[in-house]
This record gives C-alpha cells, sequence and structure tokens, in this order.
C-alpha cells in the first residue's frame, strides 16, 4: 500500500514528455490497428442530419467553406459527407466561401464527392461562386443580391450564364444554409445575418471548440443542430450510411450505387478509435493527477 | 509526380520538427518555427492584397474596362492607372485596364465613392509620421463605427432578443425531464448574470446565488476545455495520418528515413551540449 501510495504521490512530478509519449502512442497506434469500435448518434447531429434529410428534391441549399487546411481533419469530413448527403438526394448545391483557404477545400470536396462519385454537372446540379472578401459585409450582401457581390463565380463564367442561378436572386431563394466554419466569419454570422434576418434555416458543421459557443443558438432554434468537428463528421457518416443501407426517405439510384464508396472513404470514422482511446487516456491521467494531488496534499497535513 | 514528393518530404520534416519541440527545444524546430512565421507573414500579406485591397478598392475604382474605347473623364481616370500599371506593373496588372478580368478583380461596377476609402486607407498609414499621425484616427473612427453599426443589430436581434426569448421557457412543461432541463437553465442564466452584477456585495443569500453562478460556468469552461481536447486530438490524428501516408514507398519513405536523421542528430547534439556543459565545469 505504501508503495503505491509513493508512486501515487511520484506522479505528480512525471515528467511532461512520458505523458506527451504515451498520447503520441494511444493516438498512433489504434491509426495502424483500428479497432472498430461503434459509433453513437447523438442529438445535435441526429438534428442536423434529418434537417437537411428533410429538404426536398431539388431544394437549394448554400454551402458556405470557412476552414483551412489548419482545420482540415476535423471539418473536411463533414463537408464531404454533407455533400454526399445531399446529391444522394438529388439537391442542388451553391457553395461559396468566406475564407480564401475555403476555395481550395471546397474545390478538394467537389473534386471528390461531385466528380468522381456522382459525375455530376457544373452549373446545373452545383456551382462554385468562390471566395469573396468582407466577412459578414458578403452575407450582408447576399442577402440583398447574389450577382452584386459574386458576379462571376470561382471559374469566371458570370453567374447569369449559370443556369442553377437563374432563380436565386438572394440569400432568401436558398432552402437551406450550412457553414462548414472553423472560426471567424463562420456559423455565428450566419445565424445573425442571413438564418434569423431571412428565415432560412442555418446548420453547421464546427471545429469542436466552437461548439460551445454555438449551443445557445441550437438551443433556441436559430440552427438546426450542430455537427462537433470529427465525432460529429464520424456521426453523420454513421447516419448517411444507415440512410442509404435502409434506404429511408428521398434517394437517388446512384447513392446505392456508391455505397461501397460511402463505406470505403468514411475519414471520419477511421480516425475514431484513436480519438476515443486518446480521451481515455487523458481522462486516466486527469483524474491519476488529481488522486496524486490530494495523497501529496493529505500527507503534507500530517506533518 | 516529383514536386508531391517534395512536398511530402517538406510536409513530414516541418511536421516532425514542430513535434520535436515536445521533446525540447532544438534547432529543428528553431527552423520550422521561422519558415513557419516567414511564410506565414508572406502568404497573409499577399492573400490581404490580392484577395481584400485590389479587389475590393482597386478593382472598383478601375473595374475591367477598354481602354481604347473610353472617353472623356474615364480616359483621363485610367490614364492614372496606365501610370500607375508603369510604375508598378506587378500590383497594378495591364489585364484589369485591358477589359479582361484577372484573378476575378474588376467585376464590380465602377464606384469613384471608393476614394474616400483608399484616403482613409492612407491615412493608416500616416501611422508611421508622427506629426501627421494624429489623421489615422479619423480612419480609425470609421472602422471602429461601421463595425458597431454592422454588428450592433445582428448582436441586438440574434444574440440579445433571441436569447432572452429563448430563456423564456415553462419551470413545468408536463415531463419531467423537459421541465429540470428548463429549471437548470433558468437558474444558470439567472445566476451567472448574478455573478457579474457587481453594485451590490456578495454577502448572505447572494453569496450563495453568485456561488451558484460560478458552478455554473466553471461547468461551460470545463466542457470548452473538452471541446478543446477533443479538437487538438483531432488535428493530431491528422498530422499522423499524414505521416502515416508518407512513410510508403511512393513517397520514398519519407517519414521513416526523416524521423531517424532527426532522433541521431538530436541525440549528437545532445551529447555535445553535455560535453561542452562539463568542460564549462
Amino acid at each position: 500500500m505504501g508503495k503505491f501510495m509513493n508512486f501515487l504521490e511520484k506522479l505528480d512530478s512525471l515528467d511532461r514528455r512520458i505523458i506527451f509519449l504515451i498520447i503520441g502512442l494511444v493516438v498512433l497506434i489504434p491509426l495502424l490497428i483500428p479497432l472498430g469500435l461503434p459509433i453513437e448518434t447523438t442529438n445535435l447531429t441526429e438534428d442536423a442530419f434529418y434537417a437537411v434529410d428533410a429538404l426536398p428534391a431539388n431544394a437549394k441549399v448554400l454551402l458556405s467553406f470557412e476552414y483551412g487546411p489548419s482545420s482540415k481533419p476535423e471539418i473536411h469530413p463533414i463537408a464531404v459527407s454533407v455533400l454526399r448527403h445531399l446529391f444522394s438526394k438529388g439537391n442542388k448545391v451553391v457553395i461559396m466561401c468566406l475564407w480564401p483557404d475555403g476555395l481550395f477545400m471546397a474545390n478538394e470536396a467537389l473534386e471528390l464527392v461531385a466528380h468522381q462519385e456522382f459525375n455530376l454537372e457544373y452549373g446545373v446540379d452545383y456551382v462554385n461562386l468562390g471566395y469573396r472578401p468582407g466577412n459578414e459585409a458578403v452575407i450582408k450582401g447576399i442577402t440583398k443580391s447574389f450577382e452584386a457581390n459574386f458576379s462571376v463565380d470561382s471559374r469566371g463564367i458570370p453567374i447569369s450564364q449559370i443556369p442553377i442561378m437563374h432563380d436565386v436572386q438572394t440569400a432568401r431563394d436558398m432552402d437551406f444554409i450550412f457553414s462548414f466554419s472553423a472560426g471567424y466569419p463562420g456559423a455565428i454570422e450566419w445565424v445573425l445575418y442571413a438564418g434569423d434576418p431571412l428565415q432560412v434555416p442555418v446548420s453547421s458543421g464546427n471545429s469542436s471548440i466552437q461548439v460551445n459557443q454555438l449551443l445557445p443558438y441550437v438551443k433556441s432554434g436559430q440552427m438546426k443542430g450542430v455537427i462537433a468537428g470529427m465525432p460529429g463528421a464520424a456521426e453523420y457518416e454513421t447516419l448517411l450510411i444507415q440512410k442509404v443501407e435502409g434506404r429511408e426517405g428521398l434517394l437517388i439510384n446512384k447513392a446505392n450505387a456508391l455505397l461501397p464508396d460511402f463505406k470505403e472513404k468514411r475519414d471520419a470514422t477511421k480516425f475514431m478509435d484513436a480519438q476515443s482511446i486518446a480521451h481515455l487516456v487523458i481522462v486516466l491521467f486527469i483524474i491519476l493527477g488529481n488522486v496524486s494531488y490530494f495523497v501529496k496534499r493529505k500527507k503534507q497535513q500530517k506533518y | 509526380m516529383y514536386i508531391g514528393v517534395l512536398g511530402a518530404w517538406v510536409a513530414v520534416f516541418l511536421t516532425l520538427s514542430i513535434l520535436s519541440y515536445l521533446y525540447k527545444d532544438n534547432v529543428f524546430y528553431k527552423l520550422a518555427e521561422h519558415i513557419f512565421v516567414g511564410v506565414s507573414a508572406a502568404h497573409w500579406a499577399t492573400i490581404a492584397f490580392w484577395n481584400q485591397v485590389q479587389p475590393n478598392l482597386f478593382g472598383r475604382l478601375w473595374p475591367q474596362a477598354e481602354v481604347a474605347a473610353l472617353e472623356g473623364f474615364n480616359k483621363f481616370w485610367y490614364g492614372i492607372y496606365h501610370v500607375l500599371h508603369v510604375l508598378f506593373k506587378k500590383v497594378f496588372p495591364e489585364d484589369v485596364i485591358n477589359g479582361t478580368l484577372y484573378r476575378g478583380i474588376g467585376d464590380q461596377p465602377q464606384n469613384l465613392s471608393y476614394l474616400i476609402a483608399f484616403v482613409l486607407g492612407l491615412f493608416m498609414l500616416f501611422r508611421l509620421i508622427p506629426k501627421i499621425g494624429w489623421l489615422s484616427r479619423w480612419a480609425l473612427a470609421y472602422v471602429i463605427g461601421m463595425a458597431a453599426g454592422l454588428r450592433l443589430y445582428g448582436y441586438m436581434s440574434s444574440d440579445v432578443i433571441g436569447q432572452i426569448h429563448a430563456t423564456m421557457l415553462p419551470l413545468w412543461t408536463g415531463n419531467l425531464g423537459d421541465s429540470i432541463n428548463n429549471i437548470i437553465l433558468i437558474v444558470g442564466v439567472l445566476t451567472g448574470l448574478f455573478y457579474f452584477f457587481f453594485s451590490v456585495e456578495h454577502k448572505g443569500a447572494l453569496k450563495v446565488v453568485s456561488r451558484i453562478g460560478i458552478y455554473f460556468l466553471m461547468v461551460y469552461f470545463g466542457a470548452s476545455f473538452g471541446f478543446a481536447v477533443m479538437g487538438r486530438i483531432s488535428l493530431l490524428i491528422g498530422r499522423f495520418n499524414d505521416l502515416i501516408e508518407y512513410s510508403g514507398k511512393q513517397y520514398g519513405f519519407a517519414t521513416p528515413i526523416l524521423l531517424v536523421v532527426m532522433v541521431v542528430v538530436l541525440i549528437l547534439a545532445g551529447r555535445k551540449e553535455k560535453q561542452a556543459d562539463k568542460a564549462e565545469v
């Protein structure tokens, strides 16, 4: 018992590099040897998923990319899953970016989902309007007119010549707004300057660190759920596969054919083993740290 | 192909260099840190100029136009652009005035009121000249006023009114779970707000209310910390995934080779450091 108490006491002065090494190993090992831990879905992700799922065929959805390479591991799988979900239902997608790097992220996601997987027609099924500087001023701008803010798309084509934009004058003409956001400008600005004033439903896929700030908007109904970082993305991937497998709701034939691809390319799900094990170890460290602190304090009180 | 492999090697080297700081401060980390600072500064300066200043200012003062077809004042106006182009070719590209769209710049209609913004922008730079530095306050006043006005409406309607409205909940809904949730939410909001109310000394019963507010705030901070940890682990997974991907033959075994080289160099450097310390003693 005495030896165990001494061990607990010594934990307090453990070299931090040992902790880094352990965290590194518990992240690395599940990436090399996947455990296939089950993914349980939460209300936050389900709200976002079913809000998107309830959109009718041919509904127009505005996707805004507000993240870059630094937050790509968290948000890019969300963007890919949401695009797959929308295209599986035959929805039309209009993309814009409030971050300069968002354009590269959007192009990468579109190349995989719209081009390689669904083989959709640019300008008819989807369009990438590109990046415009101005943060929330751009959001306010498109509530008045798309053309005044995006006279051309990311390929330099005038938006008056893009079929998907023919009946889109302002953001009010959108059936849903989805923001992939890693900070400012991002999901909050979409709620404040487009969702609330126009009464267009807004949802978001976010970096984990932002989620606490967004929860009040979800609770108040100003946002339709939130996809919280990598775990949220894994949940969304699971829900989408369940939908396609179970042939639930609106679904185009192509989606059934792509099911093996959806299962194979689940970036967030394959990373969740590492995430879960790392969290377990961190919780263990916190408990051990607290026990060590109290053991040390009790010993000091004796003298 | 070769560019892809080279990119992988650079990415692996910089990732391992930054991670090596977890062992201790070293030359690889310092190198990666300096590269990051330099590249970030240059990247953001370029992005800011080509995505903010050019399209939002110069692109609106001199939008795409066929110079030969211009008449009257605009002929003179685009003549200024031509002079600027001769002086600073890269900053004022000829494509814009030739009527072709350059990087999406100049697709907006001409708006000379942006001259006011141009002058205010120049005022900001006057901070570098102490004698006329006071002019920069005019530009700052505009920025602050505009930002406050733009954000006030959004915050008032969505954050203040929207959130107050969302807090007006029934204490009993007929469902026990929902009712408990509503009570927790209302108590949390009221006690949390009271904690930041400093006009009354927090003692007696008020101290209890304030203390409950602190507990709610602690739960918030704890949840924020949890989400922050989750986010950081996700990013680490992203980097590790890249390191695993780049350890393959198609990338020339970038990860294992660079890892071994860096470990050997760090061990040798550590030994040399110890020997130098001994010699000093």
